[in-house]
């Protein structure tokens, strides 16, 4: 009896902490459709946000509406597609479906006075928040 | 041990830097290099002489080129394209005349280049160029 009990309860245990670990990975997995994390690369955004800062971005509120002005948002430079660049909305044509974009710093800011619009469709990220550094932790 | 919570992605607060020094002499010292060296391959008969016009001929027109192109992609904004309707005319003009003087050694062309140079200089200075982009006292 014991040693029948014995075997059943490792094997229990084994399946429901499989079960536990498996629904962790999945809900990651999920998440991480929407979410992900960035680190902040030049000054061009500066005083709001900071080389070396981390940031949590999500995806699913473009899916659903344009971005508006004063957001944050993550869009490929339309010079160099390969590279992600961190800007402010600063106006939404909702019509033609374009947006443009700028740093805060504009003395240090590459942005849409040089590139122009880009597509309404090449927004898909938003900055929702830092996590880092501890003292700056804020939603954004 | 690596920090778990650091992002791998990168997200640029982008800038060329920028160093914001900008100025159509640079462009202008090439390309009367090249004019010069035109004159003097024409006037000699040194062979020797006159490779070594067409390899230097042929670097000091890349420059001008470099430093054409750097004005019109990184130094004008679109409100100088308002204020001068004919500035992408005018830099694509002048960088097309310096493939000109690197494949040739007409003296027209060189010259052409450097009235269209000069030309980039009126819409510089008429912008501000010389007090925004060039240093007024370095302190010491």
């Amino acid at each position: 009896m014991s040693t029948e009990r014995g075997r059943l309860r490792p094997l229990s245990w084994f399946l429901l902490r499989s079960l536990a670990l498996g629904t962790g990975v999945a809900a990651v997995a999920y998440a991480r459709r929407w979410l992900d994390v960035v680190e902040v690369q030049g000054r061009s955004m500066a005083p709001a946000l900071l080389p070396g800062e981390w940031l949590l971005v999500e995806r699913r509120t473009y899916a659903h509406r344009p971005p508006r002005v004063g957001e944050i948002v993550l869009a490929a430079d339309p010079r160099d597609p390969s590279r992600e660049l961190i800007k402010r909305v600063t106006s939404v044509d909702g019509r033609a479906k374009m947006i443009q974009l700028a740093g805060d710093a504009p003395d240090s800011s590459t942005d849409s006075r040089t590139f122009g619009a880009i597509s309404v469709s090449d927004v898909r990220w938003r900055v929702i928040a830092r996590y880092w550094p501890a003292e700056r932790i804020a939603r954004l | 041990m690596r920090n778990p919570l650091r992002p791998t992605r990168r997200v640029h607060a982008h800038c060329d830097i920028p160093c914001g020094v900008y100025d159509p002499e640079q462009a202008r010292i090439e390309a009367e290099s090249c004019y010069k060296i035109i004159e003097k391959y024409t006037a000699s008969s040194d062979e020797l002489l006159r490779a070594r016009c067409i390899v230097v001929k042929e670097e000091r027109a890349e420059l001008t080129k470099h430093h054409i192109d750097v004005l019109w992609h990184d130094y004008f904004k679109p409100e100088h394209l308002e204020k001068f309707p004919d500035l992408h005319e005018t830099c694509w003009k002048a960088s097309k005349a310096a493939s000109k003087v690197k494949q040739t050694t007409d003296i027209a062309a060189a010259k052409e280049l450097l009235g269209l140079i000069d030309r980039i200089d009126e819409m510089w200075k008429a912008t501000g160029g010389p007090e925004k982009t060039r240093l007024q006292a370095v302190a010491a």
